[in-house]
């Protein structure tokens, strides 16, 4: 009979055993099971970017749709290197499964970008173009592009004839760079007559689209390649009294953009579409964790948003951003 | 008669019954689970389909309820200002009002609206334009943006089409008014004359889009689930994605959600995963339309839980039982197949314990039966074949060697011839003697007296056959006489002794016979000063008599088997030899005393002697 006994407790043992088991699995999964964390990255976490805080509601609609637990970090000011380095290395220390980052172009950025890449997190990079050992997957407005859709705008405006002057940020800057090779190469060489760069100061840019106004040959374009340089030349041009006549584009929107573009001062503003670099940038890096392929560069395309198409119910969601 | 029939394939492939009832267990238990799983399966995912419609309907209801209450009370403010003589009068075409009357009507109008914008706080702002020009908002100083034509917008046009009914817009920015950027829901209307007739003005109240934004994103419908609305035109009006869409990242099937009926509910299956739609159509043209995934309702998730869990433990448990059963079940069949291997074996003395006395239990009891009656019958074998090979060996032994009768009668001649009429008579009575003792055939087992009688008469008869050659001696101890032994058992030594060991000697051989006690047995000793034999004779001597040898007499083997059957292993002969030396033949049986000595032998035969 002792077997019997044996065999009985091995039986009960079993029936535990299983039991525990399927317990075990069933609430570890019915549980908060398979969900993936990613940490998004900002240039700023600021509530008055409007950019940047659409990127973050395209994000959590990306995160949302997945399932996925989402964390937005950024510093408070933009171009705060030293903040979002910190803020990158708590990341880090905190595991997530991917990150999903629109780095400031510094080097100690590039390198904390590197160390987690080698740590085992999925890395996507928006925004900026950026050159790095890894070669992580990138998201990114074809800031190319959008000079192109710049040139093509100011040669439809003037009727073929554009005589083109950039007022840029920096030399250095990769995004003024695209940008610039686009309006170039979608006007004639001779249609181009220089680039003024006037840091991110208004008054500078006021300055130079002075200069602009008295060179010659006349312009008949300003291409403002950042938000500064719009202000200050849409205030020149129109102490001048030549808005209108000179056309002003601008890149990027902003209140006091959209302002000018309503009351006709800039003639366009080249938009980027932030929510969905946000929602791709999320998406690609989950695609990524879940073993799929994905392009290494996914390219968000830009629109021209004039006076007469802004209120549109698309263009109306863009210049606009409401959650 | 009855035929065995054979199945052509075996139910039950496997070797052991064992195996057979678990497998045959488990594919029943398992069947059974699947089956109701299946079902139970079936059931539940129709029961979580009609829980989550029902589900999505309520919370859809839900938000078509708020909305449309919103949508009322912008109505209702509208009518309020519709009614109000001072705002008729603010913006009468036919207006009295001359322009420096103009404030405190302004006044009275815009603390009107202030006060419901103070009890309202998903109203935006509240505005009156009259096509005379003035207009009137809930702001103190109402400042227009200068680049904003009143005249273009979409709700000013739109209501002066209406002809006085109140016109809702889709979500947009609202711009007319100077730094201000809201994205609201304009309800706008025209408003009548005094007559009814004659339009004066448009009246816009703005709700703040962040109500139904914070309406529909607090809707939880799952985790992934969402609420869309769409206008009559089939615009969405709004959309947690909406910029996804507009860019074509997204897609919602619009055209079916148009189609589809206030209340309906339909299913959508592609590569976004299995999701519901349901719909629900609001008196002012919207539609709201809420998404539920599948995979998504808890309800669904913990039934199905429960469903695996119940199956996995059931098949657990299920399959234990059955090896515990079939285990049971099995054991007195495999005890009886052990007990039968023992047999198998050889080992007969096996019994099967008899347990209930069911199927196996009657087979185990045969199985006793059978075993005791196949022991008897090989005991009975065993007992007849050693009788047989005894009587036969008695039967050799007895036998007088007609060489030896042969050559005694011519001696007998010779002796005659000669006229040793004392030599013939005692040659012709001890020759008597021989024959009697060797036709005897009552009783086996002789006292020693009777065996050395015999083997003196025979050695008298050698030697005077041999009285030249031949010499012998007899040694019995005293006590050897009170036992009894096997008849004729030293005749065959003697003889070997004379023929092979004596005869062809030069000179005189002696043959000693001794008889003592030795322990518990009788032991007699042939022995001879012959030629003696080497290592490879002394053990042909041992082959079993044949051919020649037979016709020549009976051989040592013989003796041996015989003393061996008679009394068992412990007995028998030994031979020691020597080349030129000698031979001595050590032959030991038990003491067997005279009297009970016949029913002492176990190993005496039972059976009676016959012919």
């Amino acid at each position: 009979m002792k077997v019997q006994r044996f065999t009985v407790a091995l039986a009960l043992v079993l029936i535990g055993a299983a039991l525990f088991f399927v317990f075990y699995f069933n609430l570890y999964h019915v549980g908060p099971a398979g969900e993936r964390t990613v940490v998004v990255m900002l240039k700023t976490s600021n509530v008055r970017s409007d950019f940047w805080q659409t990127v973050s509601y395209g994000a959590e609609a990306a995160a949302k749709e997945a399932g996925a637990k989402l964390e937005v970090l950024g510093p408070l000011q933009e171009n705060d290197t030293a903040a979002q380095l910190q803020l990158l290395e708590e990341t880090l220390a905190s595991k997530p499964d991917a990150v999903v980052v629109a780095p400031i172009n510094n080097d100690g950025v590039l390198d904390m970008l590197g160390r987690i890449q080698r740590a085992g997190i999925e890395l996507v990079v928006m925004d900026t173009p950026l050159r790095m050992e890894g070669n992580p997957a990138r998201v990114s407005g074809n800031h190319r592009e959008a000079g192109r859709q710049a040139g093509r705008f100011a040669a439809q405006e003037t009727g073929g004839q554009p005589v083109v002057a950039i007022i840029s940020d920096y030399a250095g800057s990769g995004v003024s760079i695209e940008r610039e090779m686009g309006i170039k190469s979608a006007i004639t060489p001779d249609s181009y007559t220089d680039t003024y760069y006037i840091g991110d100061s208004e008054d500078q840019a006021y300055l130079a689209a002075k200069k602009i106004l008295a060179a010659q040959p006349p312009v008949n374009v300003m291409m403002a390649l950042c938000e500064p340089a719009a202000l200050g030349a849409a205030k020149a041009l129109k102490e001048a009294h030549r808005t209108g006549t000179v056309r002003l584009i601008a890149f990027d929107s902003s209140l006091y953009e959209i302002k000018l573009l309503e009351e006709g001062s800039l003639n366009a503003i080249i938009v980027q579409r932030p929510f969905n670099m946000g929602y791709l940038g999320v998406k690609n890096a989950l695609r990524q964790l879940e073993g799929k392929r994905i392009a290494q560069e996914t390219w968000i395309d830009t629109l021209v948003v004039t006076k007469e198409n802004m209120y549109s119910p698309e263009n109306q969601k863009l210049l606009f951003p409401f959650k | 008669m009855f035929i065995e029939r054979r199945p052509v394939f075996p139910l039950f492939p496997l070797k052991s019954i064992q195996a057979s009832i678990v497998f045959a267990f488990s594919c029943l238990i398992l069947i059974a689970i699947a089956a109701t799983s299946l079902i139970g399966y079936r059931l539940s995912v129709a029961a979580v389909e009609n829980n989550s419609k029902g589900y999505i309907k309520e919370v859809i209801n839900q938000v078509n309820t708020n909305i449309q209450s919103y949508v009322d009370n912008m109505e209702n403010i509208s009518l309020l200002a519709m009614t109000n003589k001072d705002v008729k009068y603010y913006i009468s075409s036919s207006s009295f009002i001359v322009d420096g009357e103009r404030r405190p009507y302004e006044k009275r109008i815009s603390d009107l609206f202030q006060s419901i914008l103070y009890t309202r706080k998903d109203i935006a702002s509240i505005m009156v334009f009259g096509y005379n020009g003035r207009f009137v908002s809930d702001r103190r100083i109402t400042t227009l943006n200068p680049n904003a034509k009143l005249e273009e917008q979409a709700w000013y046009k739109n209501a002066k089409l209406a002809g006085g009914k109140s016109v809702i817009s889709a979500p947009h920015v609202q711009n007319i008014l100077q730094n201000e950027y809201r994205w609201v829901v304009s309800l706008s209307r025209e408003l009548k004359n005094v007559d009814g007739l004659t339009a004066d003005g448009i009246f816009l109240v703005d709700m703040n889009l962040n109500v139904i934004n914070d309406l529909c994103s607090q809707i939880n419908l799952g985790r992934k689930g969402y609420v869309f609305i769409v206008d009559q035109d089939g615009n969405i009006v709004y959309h947690p994605q909406q910029q996804l869409i507009y860019s074509n990242l997204r897609t919602e099937p619009i055209e079916e959600v148009r189609s589809a009926a206030s209340g309906t509910t339909f299913k959508v299956d592609d590569d976004g995963g299995k999701r519901f739609y349901s719909v629900k159509a609001t008196s002012f043209g919207w539609k709201i339309v809420g998404v539920a995934y599948e995979d998504d309702l808890i309800g669904y998730k913990s039934t199905l839980g429960n469903t695996i869990l119940l199956t996995v433990v059931g098949i657990a448990i299920s399959l234990l039982i059955s090896v515990v059963l079939s285990h049971r079940l099995s054991r007195p069949i495999r005890n009886l197949q052990r007990k039968m291997r023992m047999v198998e074996k050889g080992n007969f003395n096996v019994k099967a314990e008899v347990g209930q006395m069911n199927e196996i239990g009657q087979l185990a009891r045969t199985f006793n039966m059978m075993v005791g009656k196949i022991k008897n019958l090989m005991q009975e074998i065993i007992d007849t074949q050693e009788y047989k090979r005894k009587s036969e060996l008695q039967l050799l032994q007895a036998q007088i060697n007609p060489h030896f009768l042969y050559n005694t009668l011519d001696s007998i001649v010779w002796m005659a011839e000669q006229k040793q009429h004392e030599e013939v008579v005692l040659m012709t009575s001890a020759l008597a003697k021989l024959f009697r003792a060797s036709i005897t055939k009552d009783q086996e087992l002789v006292p020693v007296r009777v065996e050395i009688e015999h083997i003196t008469n025979y050695l008298l008869i050698q030697k005077m056959r041999y009285s030249n050659k031949l010499d012998y001696r007899l040694e019995i101890a005293e006590a050897a006489f009170g036992y009894r032994t096997l008849k004729i058992l030293l005749q065959p030594f003697v003889e070997n002794a004379i023929y092979h060991g004596i005869r062809n000697k030069p000179g005189i051989g002696t043959i000693t016979i001794r008889g003592m006690e030795k322990d518990d047995q009788l032991v007699f000793e042939v022995e001879d000063d012959g030629l003696g034999m080497t290592e490879e004779q002394l053990e042909r001597i041992w082959e079993p008599p044949g051919g020649e040898l037979r016709r020549k007499g009976i051989g040592i083997s013989n003796v041996d088997e015989r003393i061996k059957l008679y009394f068992g292993h412990a007995y028998g002969v030994k031979i020691r030899s020597e080349l030129a030396v000698g031979t001595c033949v050590t032959i030991a049986i038990p003491k067997l005393p005279p009297e009970v000595a016949a029913s002492a032998s176990g190993t005496t035969p039972k059976l009676p002697i016959q012919g």
